[in-house]
């Protein structure tokens, strides 16, 4: 064992922790309404932004419009009894060999309070992250969201009685979602990894 | 200033915690899915048991096999079947041999399931809350699985809530694939009795 080789695996545990902050931190930033925030995790050379069944949005541009214009409506003020908790768990986080990209599953549980109809109206969601990353200036960052809903429910039903409360599909769209299953169809998201023992 | 077989070794142990967190987090990936067969896989041939709520005690890499593969797999999902696991807030400590670990996990679980009584009767939509004490074994630079043990606090209807069904229907022990022997410490809520830690207290020692 030399210097060299004991970088190299430091560098490693540093960027699958630094991966796990950035996935937590855009959660805290998408809570808060940070709009930009969240635009800025993304690199400049950003896939894609795909979550619940908004659609797919293309390339940093195509980012920037679902976040700003589409979610964060151009930074007007959400009503306050508007509430979106989106507690991330279970990061399943892989450095390529490379050491400049990455990919991560994690799962998220959100209750929430949305605008509906009939007013205010409190909400269950889950779902599954297959995420991707790009290490740039010794940063790391977004390349691709994809997050996977299970269920979009209201607190007054429950995921098996109403799993979901709509297509909520947005316009300006670059393509429609590419694996929109929720429950209860039985979809399983891929995961980006092997089995860690049998290597399958 | 240490010397680098000391930095490895330092290292070594932090490599080996994500591991194990990662082992953790992807059994909980599995389950979700009804992968059996990935789940058994993820244990040492040399594994000890698996105890999970009410089913009992399943001992040995054979025990492992019969409780994933011939109990819980014997039993395909239903049509809108749901079983999600939120593993969480994962303690892992690695032995100072650097060969065995412990790890102590939250559950927490949205499930439709059937819930009479040893998985007959209606689908109802669940909360599900546990405590996982796991250990953990290095084998060729692996780690896998050497003992799960789940202690449920709490299964119940979304209609109804915790306080008032703290666990509804039985889930064993099973007369098909019988444990080895029944439940070692099942006591859900309201019961008071905690699962104690597997760690010391990190500042007395106690």
């Amino acid at each position: 064992m030399n210097l060299e080789e004991l970088e190299k695996q430091v560098t490693l545990l540093e960027d699958i922790q630094a991966i796990e902050n950035l996935q937590r931190m855009y959660a805290y930033y998408f809570d808060s309404y940070q709009w930009q925030n969240v635009v800025d995790l993304f690199s400049d050379r950003a896939e894609s932004a795909e979550i619940e069944s908004h659609g797919v949005f293309q390339g940093k541009e195509g980012i920037r419009r679902f976040y700003w214009e589409d979610i964060g409506r151009q930074g007007q003020l959400y009503p306050a009894w508007m509430r979106l908790l989106i507690i991330q768990i279970g990061g399943v986080v892989d450095v390529d060999p490379n050491g400049r990209t990455a990919k991560g599953r994690w799962q998220t549980w959100l209750p929430e309070v949305m605008p509906s109809a009939a007013g205010p109206r409190q909400v269950w969601l889950h779902g599954y992250y297959e995420n991707e990353y790009v290490k740039e200036d010794g940063k790391w960052l977004f390349k691709k969201i994809y997050w996977n809903v299970t269920f979009y429910t209201t607190y007054e039903t429950g995921w098996m009685k109403f799993p979901m409360l709509g297509i909520f599909l947005f316009k300006d769209a670059d393509a429609p979602p590419t694996a929109f299953h929720p429950y209860p169809s039985g979809y399983h998201v891929p995961y980006h990894y092997k089995h860690p023992v049998t290597g399958e | 200033m240490a010397t680098i077989e000391e930095l490895q070794a330092r290292i070594t142990r932090l490599e080996d915690i994500k591991q194990v967190e990662k082992l953790q987090r992807m059994y909980g990936y599995y389950l979700d899915y009804y992968e059996y067969q990935k789940v058994v896989d993820l244990f040492s041939d040399h594994a000890e048991s698996v105890e999970i709520a009410d089913y009992g005690v399943y001992k040995d890499k054979q025990g492992v096999k019969r409780f994933y593969l011939e109990l819980l797999g014997g039993m395909p999902p239903r049509v809108g079947e749901l079983s999600i696991g939120m593993v969480m807030q994962g303690v892992v400590d690695v032995d100072p041999n650097g060969k065995t670990a412990k790890g102590r996990w939250y559950c927490m679980m949205i499930e439709a399931k059937p819930t009479l009584s040893l998985h007959e009767g209606e689908l109802r939509q669940l909360w599900g809350n546990g405590i996982y004490e796991n250990e953990y074994v290095k084998e060729n630079g692996k780690w896998m699985f050497k003992k799960v043990f789940f202690f449920l606090n709490f299964r119940t209807p979304y209609e109804d809530g915790w306080l008032k069904v703290p666990v509804v229907g039985q889930n064993g022990p099973s007369a098909e694939v019988p444990p080895d022997v029944p439940s070692t410490f099942y006591h859900p809520c309201p019961s008071g009795i905690h699962l104690q830690p597997h760690y010391k207290h990190p500042i007395t020692g106690k």
